[in-house]
């Protein structure tokens, strides 16, 4: 290669690069950095490669082979330009069938990304929501170059930036547009840039001036400064020529960690090809300005990012911080002047001296201008590097650019700034992200890594590990730092595990707050935030593992032993009678779930399966454990009386007289257990028969009613229990008649049956109903209010159930399902949704009735209502239900609760022609006649209580179920009664309310499966069968069947065992295999 | 000549003093574990940080690495700065509770008790003997290794060093080691001040026993009367 002598041959060598240029051809671009090759983009490569020769169409197709782009979720992708179509997550056919269309101008559609929100197929790149956001002013020029080909940088107008400045004369000029600019220092600490360089421009020079690339990026999940430095090197080495002719400086070093080795290699090789057309070294471009420029590899410490101890590597010492002042900037390198930037920052300069300062401040927020590039990771669905204009919210990387959560578990925090980083919680994402709105919420900037956690990730545990990172990485100098990040850490590890006590974390906020200010570099200063951030934001999870100890997201083993069981309100151990189960033996099975669970039956069949949502088959990506219809296995085949609950006599020392007001789950289960504590118990049941929910509102389809019959019956064939019906509080009993009648507590467990209204003129037309209305009337009954064509409003579970009970009375036509938001987000269980579909209902999504308001106070009451439907208008004649109007709703912001606000269309209304409208958009306790018996209920309906002891606010008062929730699962209604039973007994016998929590790890072992044949291959999970739709329609036959034996069997082996880590099998002489292999070895 | 305030003393100093000489030559005693005269300042104990500056701007820094800066306001012992001291005596006797320096340390500033797990550790990384063997004894035959929690004091790979005399230069300033409270062998034990220190001393068995013999030991107590 010629060496360029001046200015002017390097602009003719521009000129006939862009003149050999031509017309463009029609290009493939593969992202093959680091992470696309870890995808697989080496082989869509040699696959585009072969099949351009093969086919001979090396004269229409190019091919180029670039850094990343950012899209890391969808690699390996490919990029057809000029067309700028976009083919994510490619396969080797896929490559193949893709020049064959590059070269026929042809588009795959069926190969491109869907739109997850509107199904629609995204050809271009730029339409596609995770580009659409962004302002790629350093990324897009990834995509242009192979950073292996220097002409490719020239063609896109590269060094000319360079030549440009060399024309200004002095580097004055460049610093003030530098400054102008407004840029600041994108490793984190947002140090003016422009500051920095007039101070090193300042120095004397005669021992020679340093200037340093630092790309020492060690936060875990940020990887912003590796993109750019294998995608675009010589953007780096441009921006730094800019810079050390700005300041005077002679010796450049990029430090580089040596975990990147493709970043080197590409660098190392640009910096030749630099060097080999007279662009960097002696009389640049003929002029007389020299640059040295070398790569120093960093050995991996994380604390050698901090400037003072990456001089000291670079020195060749112990990378080890030091006291500034003196700063770099002063003493640097060998104690000649050095300034210090950013691998992003140092990308930044061409950038401004192209566009001139004040087009570069005009993207991002006065103070922050410029864009940032954020690698977006953690638990979101669209994980990969993002440039945003500064002042962008967190609110919309996450949602609008990261396309919101995986799956249903809401966001709740993001961590910025890695581990020198804090969080910032889903309450505060429309914080904007620059560096003064970060530091004031208590996170920084850092170097842009943002980690995205969801409810099942744990804070304390973040904080944990962080704290692990951070002991490691500390480089040991200070002691508060080394013994503070150790010490933390043994607090944090321990709170995690149960052992520490509420003082400790006081301690931990002191250490913290210590650390923070004893130590000398920015590691040990902003080593604390993570635990200070989680504590500040939350430290009611802190406090649940140290006052409960019980860890919500089920992510510290030691308090949650098997996730299953841990997930269970009612403490079931699903591995143990799953493991039971591959063992045949039922019958142990049945007495396992029974003694947890006084409703087996009704929960094999009606159980939200909070087991299932935390198995650990299914958070690891397979499906999980059929947990539930494994139980309905069980209870199918085993006789109730294979459990005898061991009931304490009547008139025991220390029993009392209990009154139960509401014979649904939570009061029976509560009646119950009393009862099995010796204690007298009085069931109160408004309606004429025991039961509550059970009986009156789960559909016979999901729950025959001689099953739950059965069961409750059960139940009250007790000596202890009285069961009076017909009796309702406020009506023919109250508070002061219990007491006066001897009772010494009362549990209240009504439940929540009344119905939330729409809130729309028109509601008490004949021809509306409730939900509960319509429920009760037909299950208790046999009413059959609906009839014609049918309407269901709302997406809940109840919603569900009435709009498939309609569907199976006599004189209904149709039914329609309508709710505001899309059918992903429905709260009902998704498979009831299906089986509604499959029965014939039709689902109107996105749609809501128009004009009628939010049921504003309910929702002030925390209470959901997401699921109601804004209703437009009813239209009756002469008092009856003919019709309703309705208006489509698209989706609009993100609101709270992390889902999409739907947001009415104008102009898109239509109605229906109606017979029957059930609202279902939500129930409410129906409590006010508590208020007159000196409890406090709140406006949503709810009775307040203490959540430890479920005590209301009035002596011997105690309280559960959906009385104090709000609608809720049957199996929290059990565990409710369960544990007021519990209660109420320390009360009656004059204990102390409170217990110490005990962390309820496995405890029996049960020998794991042994390995056959089946287990080397995938099993499937098994799906209980379920009757021919044609069969469901106008009865109540059950729905679901139970598994067959056979099923059961190869479904609970399955299992992953959970519990193994905790038990231990018996000891060797007991164990003959054990016995065989030690004497063997 | 540099003017600073010092805890609200206008004060002249030349150019080049730590905030620590400064201090100390007026007379305000600022601690410290990991300095010595004749040493070069090093800055790892974190027992000497003063407060500097104002506002939201106020820091606490080493003061035996700060140099004197023109005008700086530099306060020895703010709240702040005796609360950050505190912890870090205490996280001190927490790894090292057996050093006669560091129990008299702690009894100076009041500390009885620390809150932590206990540890025996016989080294707190303050750097005095590497700086010794290579400053004053030319030799440097010991240096730092590791980082983080594995970070040590020691020969390169353990290998003994051809430049050690074995002069005990390094023993003779350890703050950790010298003088060290022999408590397994309480008639040998020779101050007891950490008797008075709680967890260190009747947190395990053998401390029992010292209790026993040196109660009611107050030499930290006197010590503190000066």
């Amino acid at each position: 290669m010629r060496k360029l002598k001046s200015v002017e041959g390097f602009k003719a060598l521009c000129e006939r690069l862009r003149a050999g240029a031509g017309t463009p051809l029609p290009t493939i671009v593969i992202p093959a950095g680091t992470c696309g090759l870890a995808s697989g983009a080496g082989g869509l490569v040699r696959v585009a490669k072969r099949e351009i020769l093969a086919k001979g169409l090396i004269d229409k197709v190019r091919l180029r082979v670039t850094g990343c782009h950012g899209f890391c979720q969808m690699e390996p992708s490919v990029l057809i330009e000029p067309r700028r179509t976009f083919y994510p997550k490619v396969t080797l056919e896929g490559m193949a069938r893709i020049v064959e269309a590059v070269a026929d101008a042809e588009v795959l559609t069926e190969l491109l990304l869907v739109d997850p929100e509107t199904g629609e197929a995204l050809e271009k790149q730029d339409d596609i929501p995770f580009f659409r956001k962004q302002v790629r002013r350093l990324l897009a020029r990834n995509e242009k170059v192979d950073p292996i080909r220097i002409y490719h940088y020239f063609e896109i107008g590269g060094y000319e930036q360079l030549v440009e400045i060399l024309g200004w004369g002095s580097g004055d000029r460049i610093i003030q547009e530098v400054k102008d600019a407004g840029l600041r220092g994108r490793g984190g600490g947002g140090f003016p840039t422009g500051l920095k360089w007039e101070l090193l421009a300042k120095q004397p020079g005669r021992g020679g001036k340093f200037i340093v690339c630092n790309a020492d990026e060690g936060d875990p999940g940020a990887y912003m400064d590796r993109s750019l430095l294998e995608g675009n090197p010589h953007s780096i080495i441009e921006g730094m020529l800019i810079g050390a002719y700005a300041t005077g400086a002679t010796e450049g070093i990029v430090y580089v960690r040596a975990e990147y080795p493709l970043a080197i290699r590409h660098l190392a090789v640009a910096l030749e090809q630099a060097r080999e057309h007279g662009l960097l070294g002696e009389n640049i471009l003929g002029t007389d300005f020299a640059f040295r420029l070398r790569i120093v590899k960093g050995a991996g410490a994380f604390v050698c990012g901090e400037e003072t101890a990456l001089i000291r590597s670079v020195e060749g010492k112990m990378g080890e911080p030091r006291q500034r002042p003196p700063y770099p900037v002063l003493k640097g390198i060998d104690g000649r002047p050095t300034v210090i930037n950013n691998v992003e920052t140092w990308a930044n300069i061409p950038v401004i001296i192209r566009q001139g300062a004040d087009r570069f401040a005009k993207i991002g927020t006065k103070g922050n201008s410029g864009t940032k590039i954020f690698s977006l990771v953690g638990k979101i669905k669209n994980t990969g590097l993002v440039e945003v204009p500064m002042g962008m919210t967190v609110g919309q990387i996450v949602y609008d650019i990261g396309g919101g959560a995986v799956g249903k578990a809401r966001i709740k925090a993001v961590q910025t700034g890695g581990p020198s980083g804090g969080c910032v919680p889903a309450g505060m994402f429309d914080l904007p992200i620059d560096y003064d709105s970060l530091a004031e919420a208590g996170s920084i900037m850092g170097s842009g890594g943002m980690i995205v956690m969801d409810e099942n990730t744990c804070m304390v545990d973040v904080a944990k590990y962080f704290m692990n990172f951070l002991k490691d990485e500390s480089c040991g100098k200070c002691f508060t730092c080394r013994k503070g990040t150790q010490r933390m850490h043994e607090i944090l590890d321990d709170i995690s595990k149960g052992k520490a006590a509420p003082r400790h974390l006081d301690l931990l906020e002191e250490l913290a707050l210590a650390v923070k200010d004893t130590t000398m570099c920015g590691l040990g200063q902003t080593a604390p935030n993570p635990v200070l951030s989680t504590l500040r934001h939350f430290r009611g999870e802190y406090e649940r593992h140290v006052v409960d100890k019980k860890c919500d997201a089920l992510v510290c083993t030691e308090l949650v032993g098997a996730p299953c069981q841990a997930a269970c309100p009612l403490d079931t151990e699903a591995w143990r009678y799953v493991a039971l189960i591959e063992k045949g033996k039922y019958d142990e099975a049945y007495q396992v779930i029974r003694r947890a669970n006084p409703f087996p039956s009704v929960c094999a069949r009606v159980c939200d399966r909070k087991c299932e949502q935390r198995c650990q088959l299914g958070t690891s990506g397979d499906e999980p454990v059929a947990v539930r219809a494994l139980k309905r296995f069980v209870t199918d085949r085993v006789s109730a009386s294979a459990y005898k609950p061991p009931v304490i006599a009547r008139g025991a020392k220390g029993s009392g007289k209990v009154a139960v007001v509401g014979a649904g789950p939570a009061g029976l289960a509560a009646a119950h257990y009393l009862s099995m504590l010796g204690h007298r118990v009085t069931v109160f049941e408004a309606e004429a028969e025991a039961g509550g929910m059970l009986i009156s509102c789960i559909p016979a389809y999901r729950l025959p009613r001689s099953i739950a019959r059965q069961e409750v019956d059960s139940l009250l064939d007790d000596d202890n229990i009285t069961l009076r019906c017909s009796a309702a509080l406020g009506r023919d009993v109250t508070l002061d008649d219990l007491f006066a009648d001897g009772f010494q507590a009362v549990f209240l467990a009504m439940g929540a049956d009344t119905s939330w209204k729409l809130d729309l003129q028109g509601e008490d037309f004949a021809g509306v109903y409730s939900s509960m209305e319509f429920l009760k009337a037909f299950n208790l009954r046999g009413e059959e209010l609906a009839g014609g064509h049918v309407a269901v409003i709302g997406g809940g579970n109840s919603a569900v159930d009435a709009a498939r009970v309609a569907i199976r009375q006599e004189n209904v036509q149709s039914v329609s399902l309508l709710y505001r938001r899309t059918d992903q987000e429905m709260p009902a269980y998704a498979e009831e949704v299906e089986a509604a579909i499959e029965e014939g209902i039709k689902l109107e999504t996105l749609v809501s009735p128009v004009r009628i308001r939010y049921i504003e106070a309910a929702r002030k009451e925390g209470i959901r209502v997401e699921t109601m439907v804004q209703p437009v208008r009813i239209y009756s004649q002469q008092g009856r239900l003919v019709g309703i109007e309705c208006i489509r709703n698209r989706l609009g912001e993100v609101d709270a609760s992390g889902r999409r606000r739907p947001v009415p269309v104008p102009g898109s209304e239509f109605s229906i022609s109606l017979n029957s409208l059930i609202v279902a958009i939500g129930e409410r306790p129906d409590s006010d006649c508590l208020a007159t018996m000196g409890l406090a209920p709140d406006k949503g309906g709810r009775l307040p209580v203490d959540p430890r002891t479920l005590a209301a606010n009035r002596e011997g008062v105690f309280a559960g179920g959906d009385l104090v929730t709000g609608p809720n699962t049957v199996a929290d209604a059990i565990a409710a009664g369960k544990k007021a039973a519990a209660v109420i007994n320390r009360h009656l016998r004059g204990e102390d309310l409170v217990r110490e929590p005990d962390i309820r790890l496995p405890t029996e072992f049960i020998e794991p499966a042994e390995a056959g044949d089946e287990q080397g291959e995938q099993a499937a999970r098994a799906e209980p069968p379920t009757i021919p739709v044609e069969s469901r329609r106008k009865n109540f036959a059950e729905v679901e069947m139970a598994l067959s034996t056979q099923q059961a069997h190869a479904e609970a082996r399955r299992c992953l065992r959970c519990d193994l880590a905790f038990t231990q099998p018996p000891p060797a002489e007991e164990n003959p295999c054990a016995a065989v292999e030690g004497a063997s070895a | 000549m540099i003017t600073l305030t010092l805890n609200g003393l206008d004060v002249s100093v030349e150019e080049g003093t730590t905030l620590l000489e400064a201090a100390r030559f007026l007379g305000f005693p600022i601690p410290t574990l990991c300095h010595r005269d004749g040493l070069s300042p090093y800055g790892a104990c974190r027992l000497c940080v003063v407060e500097i500056g104002e506002g939201p701007k106020a820091a606490l820094v080493s003061s035996c690495t700060y140099p004197a800066e023109e005008g700086l306001k530099v306060r020895t012992a703010s709240s702040r700065v005796r609360r950050a001291r505190l912890m870090v005596l205490e996280l001190l006797l927490a790894s090292c509770p057996q050093s006669k320096t560091i129990q008299d340390l702690a009894s100076a500033h009041g500390v009885r008790q620390q809150r932590f797990r206990q540890e025996q550790e016989d080294c707190i990384l303050c750097g005095l003997c590497v700086r010794m063997c290579e400053e004053q004894m030319m030799a440097k035959a010991i240096g730092f290794r590791g980082r983080g929690q594995t970070r040590s004091i020691g020969t390169p790979f353990d290998i003994k060093s051809d430049v050690c005399r074995q002069c005990g230069g390094c023993m003779y300033i350890c703050p950790a080691c010298q003088l060290r409270c022999t408590y397994t062998e309480p008639e040998k034990a020779i101050c007891g001040a950490c008797a008075n220190l709680a967890p260190p001393c009747i947190a395990q068995d053998p401390f029992d026993d010292m209790m026993c013999y040196m109660d009611p030991c107050v030499a930290c107590e006197i010590a503190r009367d000066d």
